[in-house]
Formats: structure tokens, sequence, C-alpha cells
């Protein structure tokens, strides 16, 4: 009778593990979140010369969805339709050097795998640039459960945190649209591009 | 003396005037000056169902305000939070594409990247 009560203890402990585990994995990306931490920048802003600061949650997208009624609305309402939050944070300084690479730092250990995965860093050691795109997907691996751009230049930094099932193809192609101009077309007689955005297309 | 006269004696008798009189006369002058002083609102509310009919009135037009300055407020912030939007997307469109061309970059050997 003893014999049977631990084997039916064990067995309820097991099972509850078994049904810990299978919690925690079902989470969105083990319990991280899309959604960062980006308060250590605005101590940055004191310095910047300019700054953007955009911070939209859930409500205020659904909000501004109901203004976008324009033609030229259509296609960032439908990156936006599904979003639970977009920050941005671009903070431009007059000298190279007035954000460090710590302040960086703070922002990229939240992109830890395995949430997140680093699907684009590029290193310009010339121009000083450095470009990271991260995603958060969920365990299942299919959908996109948010989007991370980190892009520090010497005197610019800017930080996307886009929180939901982004699109990241109709969101490349608003360049051209919307007011957004594409790179081709700001290239000069010369054929210089414009300073921060020296990359061939 | 003749009837005539009789009729024309009764009528001019001195008569006193009934009991508070005089008051009522006072009262009554007092209050017609009272109600020339007063203004024309005072006038106008003096009457119960008036005075309810402006204080309704009152009301429809507060919760009207207040309505229209809701609506102002909400399309504010919705044109506010469209454009914040468009900012937005802009930016993060920029960035992506040139991170991408950065990367592309690296493959024509003109940049060093990981990928």
């Amino acid at each position: 009778m003893n014999a049977r009560n631990k084997k039916i203890r064990s067995g309820a402990l097991a099972a509850f593990f078994v049904a810990m585990l299978l919690g925690t994995l079902s989470m969105p990306a083990f319990g991280q979140n899309p959604r960062l931490d980006i308060k250590n920048l605005e101590a940055l802003a004191k310095k910047a010369s300019e700054v953007v600061d955009v911070n939209l949650d859930g409500s205020l997208l659904k909000l501004a969805s109901k203004f976008m009624t324009d033609e030229d609305d259509r296609e960032a309402l439908g990156i936006i339709k599904n979003l639970k939050g977009v920050y941005v944070k671009s903070l431009t300084f007059d000298e190279p050097g007035d954000y460090s690479e710590g302040d960086v730092e703070a922002i990229r250990s939240q992109l830890q795998a395995p949430a997140w995965s680093r699907i684009v860093s590029a290193r310009s050691k010339h121009d000083g640039e450095n470009a990271e795109i991260y995603l958060m997907t969920a365990t299942d691996g299919g959908s996109v459960l948010g989007m991370a751009i980190i892009c520090a230049e010497p005197k610019e930094l800017t930080v996307v945190n886009i929180v939901g099932p982004v699109d990241i193809d109709k969101l490349s192609q608003l360049e051209g649209k919307m007011g957004i101009p594409r790179l081709e077309e700001q290239t000069d007689e010369s054929g210089q591009k414009p300073e921060g955005h020296r990359a061939k297309p | 003396m003749n009837p005539w006269e009789e009729s024309l004696r009764e009528a001019l008798r001195r008569k006193d005037a009934p009991p508070g009189f005089s008051n009522r006369v006072l009262a009554r002058v007092r209050d017609l000056r009272a109600r020339e002083k007063r203004p024309w609102f005072r006038a106008f509310l003096a009457r119960p169902a008036l005075r309810w009919a402006a204080a309704a009135l009152c009301l429809v037009i507060a919760v009207s305000v207040a309505f229209w300055d809701q609506q102002q407020r909400q399309r504010r912030q919705g044109e506010l939070a469209r454009m914040q939007v468009k900012q937005a997307l802009r930016i993060a469109s920029v960035k992506l594409n040139a991170a991408r061309r950065m990367v592309q970059e690296v493959n024509q050997g003109t940049a060093q990247s990981r990928l």
C-alpha cells in the first residue's frame, strides 16, 4: 500500500514538472518580452541635439488606425494592423562619442537567444556604422512576436522596437512611399549619397 | 332736501379706510418697485416651469460641449498618433533598408560584416 502511494506521488510530481516545462515552453519566446526597456536612452536625450521619441502602445495604434484613412496611409495601416506597440528612440548628437558602447550594450543585452535571433548584423569600419536587426519569434518558429533594430552611427543612435507580428518585407517596401525618400532618389549629381546613407543600394 | 341732494351727501360722506389698507398699499408699492429693479432673467426664472426648462437647457449645452471637447481631443490625439506611426515606420523602414544595404556592401567587399 505504501509503495503504491509512493508511486502515485512520484507520478504526480513528474506530471507537475512536465506541465511546468510545457507551460514555460508555450510562453512566448521563453518568457522574454518583445518590448525592450530603452529608458536608459532617456539620459542621453539631454546630450542629443535632436531627439525623436515615439511611444505607441496598442491602444494608441488602434486610435491612429482610425485616422489613417488616406490612400497614402493604406500600406502603413496594413503594417500596424496587428501590432501591439511601436517604440522608437532616435538621438542625433553634435559630436561623435556622445554616447558610449555601454549605452548600446544595455539594449543589446535584452536581445538574447533563444527568444531573440539576430538576423542582420552589419558593421562598417570605414563609416563607424553598426546596424543590427533582431527578431523574436514564437517557439513554434512561425509567427514574429517582435522586432528590434539598433542602428549606431558616430553621431546618431537609433533604436526601433516593434511589438507584434510585423511584416518586415512590407516595412522595407515603405521606402519610396509615405514621404520616405528612396535612397536612389537622394543620389546627387556626382553619384554620392548623402551622409549617413553611403551604402550602395 | 330732495332725493338727489340726499344721495350726493351719502356719496360724499367721509369713510374710514378698512383696517390694513395702508399697509397693503405700501406693500404693493414695494413689490412693484422691487419688480422694476429685478433683472430680466430673475423675472424669467421666477416661473418654476421656465426654471426647469433653463436648467435642462444648460445641462444639454454642458453635455454637448463636453462631448464635442472630448471628440476634438480624441481627434487631435488620433492625428498625433497617426503622425507618430508614420514617423516611426519611416525611421524603421529607413534603418531596416540601411542595414540591408550594409549587408549588400559586404557582399560587394566594401564593408566588414557578420551575418
